[in-house]
Formats: C-alpha cells, sequence, structure tokens
C-alpha cells in the first residue's frame, strides 16, 4: 500500500527561522492546517529554501510536530548548513527520523 | 578608558596614516580633534578613533561597560527582537558573496542564537538599557553582539543555586541541557554556538561577568578565563576570519 503525504514546505514560514518566538506562533498557527493530517499519511516536512534555522526554532516546531506524529515525520530537502547543523543538535537530544528520500 | 585623550602621534599609528592626513582630516572636520593645552595640541577621544574605524568590538565593549546605560546609535542598536531579526537579514545580505554560502548560514544561525538567547532571558528584566547591540564588521570580520542584562550567572543561578561564579556558569551554559527559564524544556542555544564554531573555521569571544571565553576550531575543551574587566550582561564577538 502506497502511503500518502502530507507535505510541510518550511519556507512559507519564512526563510530566517531563528527565534523561539516565531517557532511557537508557527506552530499554533499551524494548529488548523495539522488537523486535515489522516493517520496513515506520513508528515513531510520540506526544508526546501530555509536559509537560516536555529534549534531555538526548531525547538518550538519540530519537537512538538514529532511528538505529535511520533513516526510518521520525515525531513527532506536539508542539505542547508545551519538547518544540517540544528538537526544534529536536535538528534542528540529527541531523534527525528530523517528521511533517505530527496524531493 | 572610554573619555581619555591620545596624542596625534598615537592616534596615526592607530589609523596607519601620517600625522600630516590628520591634521587634513581635522581641518576638513572628517576627524575633528580636541585642541588642549597651551599650544593647542591635537588630541582624540579613543572612542571617536573607534568609531571612526568601526571597530565593533571595542566600541560594543565601551557600550556593555559603560556604568551608566544609554542606547548605542540606530544603525547598531535593536531594541526589540523584530528589528533584531530584520537586522539579522541584513546581515545575511551583507555576508552574500564575502564568505561561502554554508558560512553565511553558519554565522547567521549563531548570531540568530546569540542575540534571541539576550532576549530570552531578560525579557520583563533588562536591568537599564532594552535590547541589543549588533554590529557586522567586515573589516575585522568578525559579527558583535552585545546586551547590558542580567548576565549568564544570574540567568542559570535560578535553576541552578549552587553556581559560585560567571565562569562556573558559562562552562554549564555551553556543555548542559539547562536553561534559565524552567519549566520551559530548552537549552539547546549555546551548545548549537559551541558545536558550529569548533566544526568550522571561526572564532568566538564570549563575555558575561569576569568569565572570558575563546573558542575556535577543533577545540575540545573550553577555555575560559578569569579577566579583570566586568560586564554585567554578555558580549560576543564571532570571527570569521579564517572562512572562504
Amino acid at each position: 500500500m502506497i502511503k500518502s503525504n502530507f507535505v510541510i514546505e518550511l519556507r512559507k514560514f519564512g526563510t530566517i527561522l531563528v527565534s523561539r518566538p516565531s517557532g511557537k506562533e508557527a506552530w499554533l498557527a499551524f494548529q488548523p492546517t495539522l488537523k486535515d493530517v489522516s493517520d496513515t499519511e506520513e508528515v513531510l516536512v520540506d526544508f526546501k529554501d530555509v536559509l537560516v534555522l536555529t534549534p531555538s526554532w526548531a525547538d518550538e516546531f519540530l519537537t512538538p510536530l514529532r511528538d505529535r506524529f511520533n513516526g510518521r515525520v520525515k525531513l527532506i530537502n536539508t542539505d542547508n548548513a545551519s538547518v544540517k547543523a540544528t538537526l544534529a543538535i536536535l538528534d542528540k537530544n529527541r531523534p527525528i527520523r530523517p528521511s533517505t528520500s530527496r524531493d | 578608558m572610554l573619555n581619555s585623550l591620545i596624542s596625534i602621534g598615537e592616534a596615526s599609528k592607530q589609523l596607519g596614516t601620517s600625522i600630516d592626513t590628520l591634521r587634513r582630516w581635522d581641518t576638513t572636520n572628517r576627524l575633528p580633534s580636541i585642541r588642549s593645552g597651551p599650544r593647542g595640541h591635537r588630541f582624540y577621544r579613543q572612542a571617536d578613533l573607534d568609531l571612526f574605524l568601526r571597530n565593533e568590538s571595542s566600541l560594543a565593549k565601551q557600550w556593555a561597560m559603560a556604568p551608566v546605560g544609554v542606547p548605542p546609535s540606530n544603525d547598531v542598536y535593536c531594541q526589540t527582537r523584530d528589528v533584531f531579526q530584520a537586522r539579522l537579514e541584513r546581515l545575511q545580505h551583507a555576508l552574500q558573496g564575502k564568505v561561502s554560502e554554508s558560512a553565511v548560514s553558519l554565522l547567521s544561525a549563531v548570531a540568530g542564537e546569540i542575540g534571541n538567547n539576550s532576549f530570552d532571558h531578560n525579557l520583563g528584566n533588562w536591568p537599564d538599557v532594552t535590547g541589543i547591540y549588533f554590529s557586522l564588521d567586515m573589516r575585522n570580520r568578525n559579527i558583535v553582539l552585545a546586551d547590558r542584562g542580567q548576565g549568564v550567572l544570574a540567568t542559570l543561578k535560578r535553576v541552578r543555586p549552587e553556581l559560585n561564579n560567571a565562569m562556573e556558569a558559562v562552562k554549564v551554559a555551553f556543555t548542559e541541557m539547562v536553561s534559565g527559564r524552567f519549566p520551559e524544556a530548552r537549552g539547546n542555544g549555546l551548545k548549537f554556538v559551541r558545536s558550529v564554531i569548533i566544526e568550522n573555521p571561526f572564532t568566538l569571544k564570549f563575555q558575561t561577568g569576569d568569565a572570558s571565553l575563546l573558542l575556535k576550531e577543533y577545540d575540545k575543551d573550553l577555555p575560559i578565563v578569569h579577566v579583570e574587566e566586568y560586564i554585567r550582561g554578555c558580549i560576543a564577538i564571532i570571527g570569521f576570519e579564517g572562512s572562504i
């Protein structure tokens, strides 16, 4: 069975994602949209066009996202240097499953 | 000292220009001197020379250490987090083409973490001047951030009352998952900063209280030393001289 994907394009929150309050705001603002995710869908977080990411922002968005959709969150287009460095720090404490697929 | 006067000879050494050039700049008002003594010799304030050279790290340090807090000049002053975010975007544009794409991204992220840290830990509790000093010094290839906040020791002592001094506090801040904003789950910021600095051709000079950290690529330990000059808040100088 082919699973469908629910894609979150982070660039739609901005390309410089650094502060804790903006990460928190992004998470809160996205709640109504997340209600549309079905139980069988995988949640793809797309980092395409993100120029700067910090753990402060990611802690407020990615961490609760992973908690909510545990095991179904996949990260794609994570080539940006600050994205890689941020994910490495987050993974040390709360591993997020990286995706092997690329768009 | 902020207001001590410097002779024209010393000023010419600092600026790398001849004394005649300084006299000409004085006449044309490009760099005005202060006339003092019976013969009206030319003198200069160190702060004026720093401003002329835009020696940001020195200017920021003087601002952070000044006994009385006044907002810095508008071009380096981020009173709120929104202003800081906008200036961070400007920094990112300013670095583009001057360093590699990955260095732009990492330097912006490190500056973003340090600057936001100042706001996170001092929101509603700024002792005098609200906000931070933030500037890019392309001539010296560094990014300067400073605040006149409570400092790392005061913030961490709320969750780690056993901390005795600023050196211990800096060590905890850069190595342990701990936050002065308990019960929030957080505390990745300065660990992230450390890992980026030691894995790239960057440097970080960080001072809070009387503790100073100088971190560079490949460092395994945290070289924290006691310094005489006291800064209540924090100052961070991110160097990228070695980056392409």
